[in-house]
């Protein structure tokens, strides 16, 4: 940490995302600029001051490269080192992913749980799930066939259990592993800004991809339901309380389906039928 | 010389456990252990019967009462048991000796056999970690650079190691 305290950043910024303080530090104003593409939807540029969290970029950029060198970029949040590498891209991916987790886990009067969420005749309908499980894919069906894209990543929900839109472009995977960012709009479909009003919870739909299943969900009983998105909640052990409060108030006016899915575009809508 | 028992009589366990109650079912968060753990109706009845003064016959009875038929006696242990692996209880109640030697099928069977009734149930989840709840690639997953992979591993070759 001595040594990444030294002077030599060229550029600073301190931001706040849902009520929690991160700095950004940078050996070139142009690593800098290009974070804005990074950073979670409603961040806010704060007066420097006391941070949560700072993260270090060392890019080399401005640097006389030595002949014969390859020049490795860094990336650290406080004195953790959490990329090394020649890709720039994958440098940033990485804060990015850092920042968003660093977020849904500290956020302030919200709960962040990982999932799918579309909106919906005036409700929101939650996909959760891990990585892996086709959230995104059936996310984007969902988009397509006319509900309105609020995040492929988080259900940010309010003390109410109303979802507030995290609309970042959707990160679809190829079948190399590689993520593509997609906005909506490319979907046929339209995102809800962070002006949108949030949603009460009308529908959370427990599903993962299986080859050829037919989709014939059961119906969970509340304490399951809860459990289901309990799984899936970033601060479920920092703040149990106040996320079982939340996800109670989420249950109470919400249907919990479970069931293996096959091909996403048939079930969406299938779901969206069952959310009228 | 007959060796004494001593009828348990069991408590809930009230510290260090986050409830609400949803409907009929309850749903309690072990602050230790980071154990989510939801309980039926029948399950949930038993636990708010246990406050430490009633033997689990007396629990039977006033179980009964609002039951349309009578119980049978491994109806309350089948839900003690539970409680009492979930670390719900303050101590784990001890089974009666005619019932020790019983499968769990076994007592399920016996109970089932009581007409109208759901068995209790207990189903838990351990809470995750954030880093388990977030969109990462798990270890031995496939990525396409380290950018994909959970905090802590890096993608080598196709995996993230």
């Amino acid at each position: 940490m001595r040594r990444l305290d030294r002077p030599g950043w060229a550029a600073g910024l301190t931001f706040t995302s849902y009520g929690v303080r991160f700095g950004v530090r940078a050996d070139s104003e142009r690593a800098l600029a290009r974070l804005a593409e990074f950073l979670p939807p409603g961040t806010k540029e704060a007066v420097p001051g006391f941070v949560e969290r700072l993260y270090s970029i060392r890019t080399g950029e401005g640097e006389r490269a030595r002949r014969g060198l390859r020049r490795f970029q860094l990336l650290y949040a406080d004195h953790v080192r959490l990329a090394r590498t020649l890709d720039a891209r994958e440098l940033f991916e990485r804060f990015e992913s850092d920042l968003q987790l660093s977020v849904a886990a500290a956020a302030r009067r919200r709960v962040f749980v990982h999932a799918g969420v579309v909106g919906w005749k005036g409700r929101a309908v939650l996909v959760p799930g891990r990585s892996f499980t086709g959230k995104t894919t059936l996310t984007a069906a969902l988009v397509r066939a006319g509900a309105t894209y609020f995040s492929d990543e988080f259900a940010v929900l309010d003390a109410e259990g109303r979802v507030h839109p995290y609309a970042k472009p959707l990160a679809m995977r190829g079948r190399d592993g590689r993520q593509t960012k997609v906005a909506a709009e490319e979907l046929g479909g339209r995102a809800a800004t962070h002006a949108t009003r949030p949603l009460p919870v009308g529908l959370v739909v427990v599903s993962e991809f299986r080859e050829g299943a037919r989709w014939r969900p059961r119906a969970l009983s509340m304490g399951h339901g809860a459990l289901a998105l309990l799984a899936n909640t970033v601060p479920a052990r920092r703040r149990p309380a106040e996320v079982l409060a939340t996800l109670e108030r989420v249950v109470r006016g919400a249907i919990v389906l479970r069931g293996a899915r096959g091909e996403a575009a048939e079930v969406a809508l299938k779901i969206l039928e069952r959310a009228r | 010389m007959r060796e004494r028992t001593v009828t348990p009589r069991p408590k809930a366990r009230a510290e260090g456990v986050v409830v609400r109650a949803l409907g009929e079912e309850v749903l309690a968060y072990d602050l230790e252990t980071h154990r989510a753990v939801c309980l039926n109706g029948a399950a949930a009845e038993v636990w708010r019967l246990c406050d430490g003064r009633r033997t689990p016959e007396e629990m039977r009875r006033e179980l009964e009462k609002t039951a349309r038929g009578a119980l049978p006696e491994e109806f309350v242990w089948l839900a003690l048991e539970q409680l009492g692996r979930e670390r719900l209880l303050e101590a784990p109640a001890e089974l009666p000796a005619a019932l020790a030697g019983l499968s769990r099928r076994e007592m399920l069977r016996r109970v089932g056999l009581a007409a109208g009734l759901a068995l209790p149930a207990v189903a838990s989840i351990v809470a995750p970690t954030p880093a388990d709840a977030a969109s990462c690639v798990p270890s031995g997953g496939p990525c396409a650079d380290s950018a994909q992979c959970c905090q802590g591993s890096t993608c080598i070759g196709d995996t993230c190691t």
